[in-house]
């Protein structure tokens, strides 16, 4: 009789955590499938179909994507071991270029979303990083592996890296910029950021 | 014809194992002197050197969190750059050597080259032409072809149920599939394809991937994962089907052509996100490796 009670008891308490790590790892996944649905409501909002609407669609896409993106925590690993040793103007001014130029990346990709499936097949939180892994199930049928890398900032889960199979944004472009820091120095580095943000706005 | 190419794969083969073995896990322990080719030496030995300084660098920073914490934020997180639970590819420098990357970066270009001068525009006008079904169908009678290759690195990697699955897709897709037209397996039997290779096979045991390589068409690759490509060359069942060779390259070019129509895009995607596309590349190839080895 006890040893019955104690395995239901168990096998509850089991249940209970199951239950309430559901509920806990709401969070990341949560706030990631907030802004993709925003952002896939905004895409393929007839409305905002014309050419003319363009700017419209963009600066909207602009704004989902700046509440989840920790820009300056992205910045900050992709120059690594670079980052102490600049001011706080030139960090300010890389975290504005390094963004922009994320976005205008983003938004193109985004643009030409055309119905594809997005899964979100697994969490996981600990403390106070998150990842969040999505699959993403084209027309031709091909699965594409996405994983966010989230840390929590107050209330809201921030992303601060993405992987595409396996790939991580962060790290591509560390290496990309270390590179370039190690051939020449910050200013240039500046210099090319700069000049390829503008080179399409 | 045969022997001389075994004795490619061969040598292949030991200069990778020689390669990994200089190279590595530790591009700062001055396992310089082992390079092979003393023409690159000078070349290394510098661009060796400034990695194996940030590397230390590096490591000198995070040995110091305390005192950072203390001046710099007020909350008790740990100031180093990568320290969330999932540092498996966070690593700062952790990338492939590129001793040859002058050479590499000539291929570079010259795919570069290629791509917008001759596969793009056929491409772009093939696919005008063909429509979606039809290069999709094009693209499944070729993946079907290369069964062997994919079967035998799933059997040489102890991967048994990978190798059934691929055995069942290729038998359901020739007959049910009209010779692999229709990828019959995976809608009705969802037996997917098993993303296996050569290169993988040698990952599987203990091989690094020794160092970059960007070859003039086939693109980037690495010593290991050429040597696998290679291998695969005898593996391959168009090679024993069309022995002639211009014929043979025609259908090898074909496929290419086919795959590249459906990946228009891609390139340019790259070549506009990045300040520096072949490091981009260089290094995505590295961490897609490493993602596929690991799959």
């Amino acid at each position: 009789m006890d040893c019955k009670r104690w395995i239901t008891a168990a096998f509850a308490f089991l249940m209970a955590l199951g239950v309430s790590s559901v509920s806990v790892a709401g969070g990341p996944t949560e706030d990631i499938r907030k802004t993709t649905e925003r952002i896939i409501a905004i895409v393929t909002d007839p409305g905002l179909k014309e050419a003319d609407k363009a700017r419209e669609r963009a600066r909207q896409i602009r704004s989902a994507v700046d509440e989840r993106f920790d820009w300056e925590e992205m910045s900050r690993r992709t120059l690594a071991r670079h980052w102490k040793e600049r001011t706080q103007k030139e960090k300010e001014e890389f975290v504005d270029l390094f963004s922009k130029l994320l976005e205008r990346t983003y938004l193109d990709k985004v643009e030409s979303y055309s119905g594809e499936k997005v899964l979100y097949v697994d969490e996981k939180a600990e403390g106070n990083y998150g990842l969040v892994g999505v699959k993403i199930v084209t027309k031709q049928e091909t699965e594409i592996q996405v994983d966010y890398r989230l840390r929590n900032k107050g209330k809201e889960w921030l992303v601060y890296d993405i992987s595409v199979e396996g790939v991580s944004l962060v790290n591509n472009y560390r290496k990309q910029f270390n590179s370039i820091l190690t051939r020449s120095s910050f200013k240039d580095l500046m210099e090319k950021l700069r000049s390829k943000v503008e080179e399409e706005g | 014809m045969g022997e001389s190419v075994r004795l490619l794969i061969s040598m292949v083969f030991l200069l990778n194992l020689f390669a990994t073995l200089s190279f590595a896990d530790d591009v700062g322990a001055g396992a310089v002197d082992a390079a092979p080719g003393a023409a690159l030496l000078a070349r290394e030995t510098e661009a060796h050197e400034l990695l194996r300084r940030a590397y230390l660098e590096d490591r000198g920073v995070r040995a110091e969190p305390a005192v950072r914490v203390a001046s710099r934020t007020g909350n008790s997180e740990p100031d180093s750059v990568e320290s969330d639970p999932w540092k498996d590819r966070l690593d700062s420098m952790d990338s492939i050597p590129d001793p040859l990357e002058p050479v590499n970066r000539a291929f570079f270009v010259f795919n570069d080259k290629m791509y917008f001068w001759f596969f793009k525009p056929v491409g772009t006008g093939y696919k005008w032409v063909v429509p979606e079904l039809g290069r999709i169908c094009i693209r499944n009678f070729f993946t079907n072809l290369i069964m062997p290759i994919r079967a035998i690195s799933c059997l040489l990697q102890g991967k048994l149920e990978g190798f059934g699955i691929e055995l069942v897709r290729c038998v359901v897709n020739t007959t049910a599939g009209f010779l692999g037209f229709q990828d019959v397996a995976r809608q009705a039997l969802n037996f997917e394809v098993q993303d296996e290779d050569l290169g993988q096979v040698l990952a599987y045991y203990g091989i690094g991937p020794g160092f970059y390589l960007n070859l003039p068409f086939l693109g980037a690759s690495s010593l290991r994962d050429t040597a696998g490509w290679v291998g695969e060359l005898y593996l391959n069942p168009l090679d024993y089907m069309v022995t002639d060779f211009w014929p043979n390259v025609g259908f090898r070019t074909f496929d290419v052509l086919n795959k590249t129509s459906m990946r228009i895009g891609e390139y340019e995607a790259l070549k506009k996100a990045a300040l520096d596309p072949y490091v981009a590349m260089r290094d995505a190839y590295y961490q897609y490796r490493l993602n596929q080895i690991e799959k």
